[in-house]
């Protein structure tokens, strides 16, 4: 099957508009799935639900426009700033991996921090993992679960 | 991890689709050519839309209607570099194998996972190895109970399809993303609980 690649990279997408284009085919969390089959497949849906547990669930197209926006003003990279609203970290040990070189660059970690903190919506709370596994919690911090039946 | 392509190719349209509105036949042709499968660009996850149509011609001793179509589709391809969240699948002599649901072939090999550590017999599972990462005093294991596990983007590769496999060979992987969790904040997210967040902690 010959094909011509016209354009290998037309454009990035961040988790979140992907997850919006399978939104608005239909794919919800309805566990049944039988009404958005006609238009979203299985394997469409098995990214939806990867999707679904990232940061990206929670996220607003406005909210990732103006977050970019202000994204301006750090020095960071296209890639940076897409792996930030990817990820959404909510520490410095979670942004550091992301950057290439931070110490060289004198990158304002605190800053990018602070603007993640107020622009883009905090992650999904994971629901319980099965049978008697559970998250460790560290003393004082409350364990964020929800069992949905 | 997801970016837009564009694609230009001849879709044959069968007989029986053709009563349905053109563009519905057309997306039903590049979906069940291009979903899910691996192209040299990446992964295909979904058919982002169509841009342009031409012909419709039928070929002599075809029922079919041709159409050489210019399309856009969404390609899962991370890029070098790139941290992503993924779950533990299984983990051998050789190191972990990682899955995101959607793509099951993301590997971190025992020089990318952080030192020291050593292997063992996983005590749960008979064919298994567990990795134990060994810091200080503490010894953090790597297994299934491990909600997510992050790690970063180091290579892409594409093997060539083999031409000969061994019976019991592992089914073959078009696209393996090779990773690393060595560094601050990747591996298993439970890791890093303790590292105080800015709190937006609900209490």
């Amino acid at each position: 099957m010959k094909n011509i690649i016209v354009k290998a990279n037309a454009g990035a997408l961040t988790n979140f508009e992907v997850l919006d284009l399978l939104n608005s085919r239909g794919a919800s969390k309805d566990t049944t799935r039988v009404i958005a089959s006609e238009t979203v497949s299985r394997s469409e849906y098995k990214v939806y639900d990867y999707l679904m547990e990232t940061a990206a669930s929670t996220q607003t197209r406005d909210s990732v426009t103006k977050f970019s926006d202000k994204c301006k003003g750090f020095k960071l990279a296209k890639a940076e700033i897409l792996n930030i609203i990817n990820l959404r970290p909510s520490s410095d040990v979670e942004l550091t991996p992301i950057l290439e070189k931070p110490d060289e660059r004198e990158i304002d970690i605190e800053g990018i921090l602070a603007l993640v903190q107020e622009l883009l919506p905090p992650l999904p709370t994971v629901e319980a993992h099965k049978e008697n596994e559970q998250e460790e919690t560290e003393d004082g911090e409350q364990p964020n679960m929800e069992t949905s039946v | 991890m997801f970016c837009l392509s564009e694609l230009e190719d001849t879709v044959r349209v069968p007989p029986s689709d053709l009563n349905l509105p053109l563009e519905v036949a057309i997306k039903k042709a590049l979906q069940k050519l291009f979903l899910d499968k691996v192209l040299s660009i990446g992964l295909c996850v979904s058919i982002y839309g169509i841009k342009s149509i031409e012909g419709g011609f039928v070929l002599p001793g075809d029922g079919a209607a041709t159409y050489k179509v210019v399309f856009r589709i969404v390609v899962f391809r991370p890029f070098v570099g790139e941290v992503i969240a993924a779950k533990f699948k299984e983990s051998d002599s050789n190191g972990l194998r990682l899955t995101l649901g959607f793509f099951e072939d993301v590997y971190v090999p025992a020089p990318l996972i952080p030192t020291p550590n050593r292997c063992e017999p996983d005590p749960y599972n008979r064919n298994q190895m567990r990795w134990v990462w060994k810091y200080g005093d503490d010894e953090f294991i790597i297994d299934d109970s491990c909600q997510q596990i992050k790690f970063r983007v180091e290579n892409i590769s594409y093997p060539p399809v083999p031409t000969e496999r061994a019976e019991d060979a592992k089914p073959f992987a078009p696209m393996v993303v090779t990773g690393t969790i060595d560094d601050d904040g990747l591996g298993p997210v439970s890791w890093w609980e303790a590292c105080a967040p800015i709190s937006d902690a609900e209490d």
